[in-house]
């Protein structure tokens, strides 16, 4: 088991506490969507795994270890653009290795190896204002993954592109993470993304957070994203999820009124 | 003027870039155009002046361009332009890099430590709604009449541009890149150095860039209230001696420095912020 949130108790500040004796659990190399409406705290769970946060009770183990502090065994990737803007994106990957300490021979044969992996090799010397969002993505990707970390917590990472790039990137992530052999633990809200990504998609709601289902998703590891869209299996599943995402987003609000 | 300047946006540089003037004559010589016609505008101001003095204006008020050029002229010869700029200058110079120093300083402390700024914010700004000038008889009992005086006085006023503007560039820092490379492996010094700081550049920059005219405005008004030397006393003694001539050759002389100062800071801020533009150049 890599990682173990195990009856964890969370809160906000004058809020109703979020967790009430929530549990998740990701083996080595699965990938797991997290599917739930906006605001339910499908990003708060995301954060206790890379440490961010801390439980009030309960605990989480990341490894085999319990988790004290920040968990640098994670690579973390949000929504957001957070690239620095006066590096070149070949600083920017590499600055992972930098702050780790790794000698200058060994941070320039893996900068190669993950720049081929996410298609940026020309444009390593560019500043991230010269990059287009999908390339951005890409360094921001590499940028994970580049320190091989056994996990990557994603939260709603191409949130902000177009449906055309959305695809591309989710056959690279894919193409990417079975090369790797990484576990990653996606948050979305998007339903066909879970679908097309995940081997498991956990559906959460309410408040308190709890599972409202969890579901094997039956395609393996080596899909075809432009197979999978075709096939029966993926239709019924979207009807399914879009039903159960309806509820879990009534469940959430009603209770937050 | 609490609000603290805010530096040009990606979009607004580039927006101002990308518009280019439709092509009827070549840009070299429409600059050349330009300046022929500002030329004649301030040629043909000065003769008005020159004409207007002592004709429809008392010239103990306004004197004339011919006697202001011969004080010019006078003055750059036996070293008094010289002397008294240096001087105001130096000043300038010391107050500028104290007030920029401490308010960078403190401003970080503020703008990163929560707690340390939810304490001394509001102490800062009760000191920045009292007006300057308020200060100038307590800092001439501590410092005396000396450059000290000046010095301190023209540092307090850049201290609050420069301030207020590293501690809103420090508290825009997006927390998401900061737990972004924290996971990395930054500790809370690279975290600083390799994060807060080049962010809150662009800002620490605007801040820079607005304060150093008012080093100067703060050197030269201390030096006009109580000073024997620098280009504030010069212009109050030509108005205290009733000589028009003498305050405006001041009024040039001091012109010329402003001009030159901006110059170096818009080319000096302009090369450390390269990376912001890259982008927007190419297109």
């Amino acid at each position: 088991m890599l990682l173990d949130i195990n009856d964890v108790h969370f809160g906000y500040q004058n809020e109703v506490e979020l967790l009430q004796g929530f549990s998740l659990h990701v083996e080595q190399g699965e990938f797991v969507a997290l599917l739930g409406p906006s605001g339910c705290g499908k990003s708060t769970l995301m954060n206790l795994a890379a440490g961010l946060l801390n439980p009030l009770r309960g605990g989480v183990n990341f490894g085999g270890h319990p988790l004290h502090g920040l968990n640098r065994d994670v690579g973390y990737m949000t929504q957001g653009d957070t690239l620095l803007p006066w590096a070149t994106v070949a600083k920017n990957i590499t600055l992972p290795l930098e702050l780790r300490g790794v000698p200058k021979a060994q941070r320039e044969e893996k900068l190669d190896k993950a720049v081929r992996l996410v298609n940026l090799a020309e444009h390593r010397n560019k500043y991230p204002s010269e990059l287009s969002g999908g390339m951005k993505r890409r360094a921001l990707l590499a940028r994970s993954i580049i320190y091989d970390p056994p996990m990557l917590l994603m939260d709603e990472p191409f949130g902000a592109l177009d449906a055309q790039l959305r695809e591309v990137m989710h056959q690279e992530l894919l193409n990417t993470v079975a090369r790797t052999g990484q576990s990653v633990l996606f948050i979305t809200h998007d339903i066909s993304e879970a679908i097309l990504l995940a081997d498991r998609i956990i559906v959460l709601g309410g408040l308190p957070l709890r599972v409202l289902e969890e579901t094997e998703v039956p395609f393996g590891k080596d899909r075809k994203l432009s197979e999978v869209r075709t096939t029966k299996t993926y239709a019924d599943m979207e009807v399914h999820l879009r039903e159960l995402l309806r509820k879990a987003d009534a469940l959430t609000k009603s209770k937050q009124h | 003027m609490t609000a603290p300047v805010r530096p040009a946006s990606q979009a607004q540089l580039s927006a101002r870039r990308r518009r280019k003037a439709p092509v009827r004559i070549s840009p070299a010589r429409r600059a050349v155009e330009n300046l022929v016609i500002q030329i004649i505008l301030i040629g043909a101001f000065l003769v008005l002046w020159e004409y207007a003095s002592d004709r429809w204006v008392p010239k103990l008020m306004v004197s004339k361009p011919s006697d202001i050029g011969a004080q010019i002229w006078k003055w750059t010869l036996d070293g008094t332009f010289v002397r008294n700029l240096w001087v105001t200058v130096q000043a300038t110079a010391l107050g500028f890099l104290l007030g920029a120093a401490a308010g960078m300083v403190l401003g970080f402390l503020t703008g990163a430590w929560r707690r340390v700024g939810e304490i001394l914010q509001p102490i800062v700004t009760a000191f920045y709604t009292l007006p300057r000038l308020a200060l100038a008889p307590l800092f001439l009992l501590w410092f005396g009449l000396g450059m000290e005086f000046r010095v301190m006085f023209s540092a307090t006023i850049v201290f609050f541009l420069v301030y207020y503007n590293t501690y809103f560039g420090v508290r825009e820092v997006s927390q998401e890149l900061i737990a972004a490379v924290r996971i990395m492996g930054a500790n809370p010094l690279q975290v600083a150095l390799r994060v807060i700081v080049p962010s809150a550049l662009v800002w620490v920059a605007a801040g820079l860039k607005i304060s150093v005219p008012y080093a100067l405005v703060g050197v030269v008004v201390a030096e006009m209230l109580a000073s024997d030397e620098g280009m504030g006393f010069l212009l109050s003694r030509g108005a205290s001696q009733f000589s028009a001539a003498q305050t405006f050759a001041a009024i040039f002389g001091l012109l010329v420095v402003a001009l030159v100062v901006d110059w170096l800071i818009t080319a000096l801020t302009n090369r450390a912020l390269r990376w912001k533009t890259a982008g927007s150049m190419q297109n």
